[in-house]
């Protein structure tokens, strides 16, 4: 059976997803995991769960962030100096998201 | 752990579900959380109606993703709350409906016209999130992964609220008339948004002993005025005689307290205020509206399930 583990570096950080063990049982799992993922790489935390209790939707499934111009929902679209920094750190990690997101699509194929 | 240790120990993103806390700070972050969701909620209402009545397409397809975005963020924070173990999503979404459950200041008053738009989307979005980034660092870790997400939208929010101000004010002269005026009615509104002093306010002691706040009623506060006053200066919004605003020698501004209606600020806090009252019934409405969407939902995880407890994994 193979299960999906998931590493935290630091308290306080989400966990990410970093390989998997195969394991008879949830304890051997925890074990496995502890060994192959948290021994030499900083850690604070594991989650280990089944792999056949994942969901997944991937890109043949869905057509993540829409397929239709949302550019209306986007901080950049309103032309104004941001009145405080926290709004400048929100629209500059928009900045980041949307030309992450533009490179995805160009990658899978331009459309 | 005791809540000694707590204090001791508390910092950003210190606590997670794993760790067994005292049932004292459990409940102080579910209030302060619960408080925060419902608020996103009852905002996302108050904006609802202007999906409609928004002047163009672009207006309306950004207050649709806005007032969608908020619900979201409602959902995001009962999960947060819900990880504490005191209440059930469900227990708070109901005491929403029926009127216990505390929210926003700001969220109790109707809004009628279009022009009072920007006084939510710009100066209270820009108010909130002025509070939600220092959130980021609170000690319940997933209050604070819950703020990453809230604030990388919220920027927008902010900024469409700042382009509807800006072409009102350049409007014609009935707009920014009618501006001014909806400015002049919720500007104490709006410096009320972070509630009494620090030294009047029941629960910021214990909420910043053990990390779950970050920052004081007053510093958010100023930094606010700061940051806003300015803006409106810029777009021609004069800022009322009342609440005396004094400008200190270092450029921060204070607000003389004795001038704002506390009075009727805690009547709202305890959801005793007449028109909010139906801002609270409205939502209740609404929810026992899609009551059957909730039922089939539940009979079909039961039919898959068994219960609506979770599964044992293996």
């Amino acid at each position: 059976m193979i299960w999906e583990v998931f590493r935290q570096e630091k308290s306080g950080d989400y966990h990410k997803h970093c390989g998997n063990v195969h394991a008879p049982d949830r304890e051997m799992a925890l074990l496995f995991a502890e060994i192959q993922h948290g021994r030499r790489k900083p850690t604070n935390s594991l989650w280990v769960t089944p792999q056949k209790e994942i969901g997944e939707v991937d890109t043949e499934d869905a057509a993540f962030g829409g397929t239709t111009d949302k550019s209306y929902r986007w901080a950049m679209t309103y032309n104004f100096e941001a009145a405080a920094s926290e709004v400048e750190e929100s629209e500059s990690e928009q900045v980041t998201a949307d030309r992450e997101r533009k490179a995805q699509i160009e990658k899978a194929g331009g459309n | 752990m005791d809540i000694e240790e707590v204090k001791q120990r508390a910092g950003p993103r210190e606590f997670s579900p794993k760790d067994d806390m005292p049932e004292e700070y459990r409940k102080a972050a579910t209030r302060m959380i619960q408080f925060h969701a419902n608020s996103e909620i009852m905002g996302a209402y108050l904006e609802k109606p202007f999906i409609r009545q928004a002047p163009s397409l672009d207006r309306k397809l950004a207050f649709s993703a806005k007032v969608q975005d908020e619900i979201g963020h409602g959902q995001l924070l009962y999960r947060a709350a819900e990880s504490l173990g005191i209440k059930t999503r469900d227990e708070m979404l109901d005491e929403l409906a029926e009127g216990e459950g505390k929210f926003l200041n700001c969220f109790h008053y109707p809004m009628d016209s279009y022009v009072e738009t920007p006084m939510i989307a710009f100066f209270v979005d820009g108010a909130a999130m002025r509070r939600q980034a220092t959130l980021k660092s609170t000690s319940w870790e997933p209050y604070a992964h819950a703020m990453d997400k809230v604030c990388f939208e919220e920027g927008f929010h902010v900024k469409h609220g700042e382009a509807i101000l800006y072409e009102l004010m350049t409007g014609s002269k009935k707009e920014q008339e009618m501006t001014q005026e909806a400015f002049e009615e919720w500007w104490p509104r709006i410096i009320q948004f972070f509630g009494p002093t620090n030294d009047k306010s029941t629960h910021h002691g214990f909420a910043s002993e053990v990390g779950l706040k970050q920052m004081g009623n007053d510093e958010l506060r100023t930094a606010f005025l700061n940051a806003y006053i300015p803006k409106a200066e810029k777009y021609g919004l004069e800022i009322p005689d009342e609440p005396r605003i004094s400008k200190n020698d270092d450029g921060t501004y204070e607000v003389v307290e004795e001038d704002l209606d506390w009075d009727e600020f805690f009547t709202i806090a305890k959801n005793d205020y007449e028109p909010g009252v139906g801002q609270i019934e409205g939502r209740k409405a609404s929810q026992d509206a899609v009551e059957w969407v909730r039922e089939s939902l539940d009979n079909h995880e039961n039919r898959l399930y068994g219960s609506s407890q979770p599964q044992a994994a293996d």
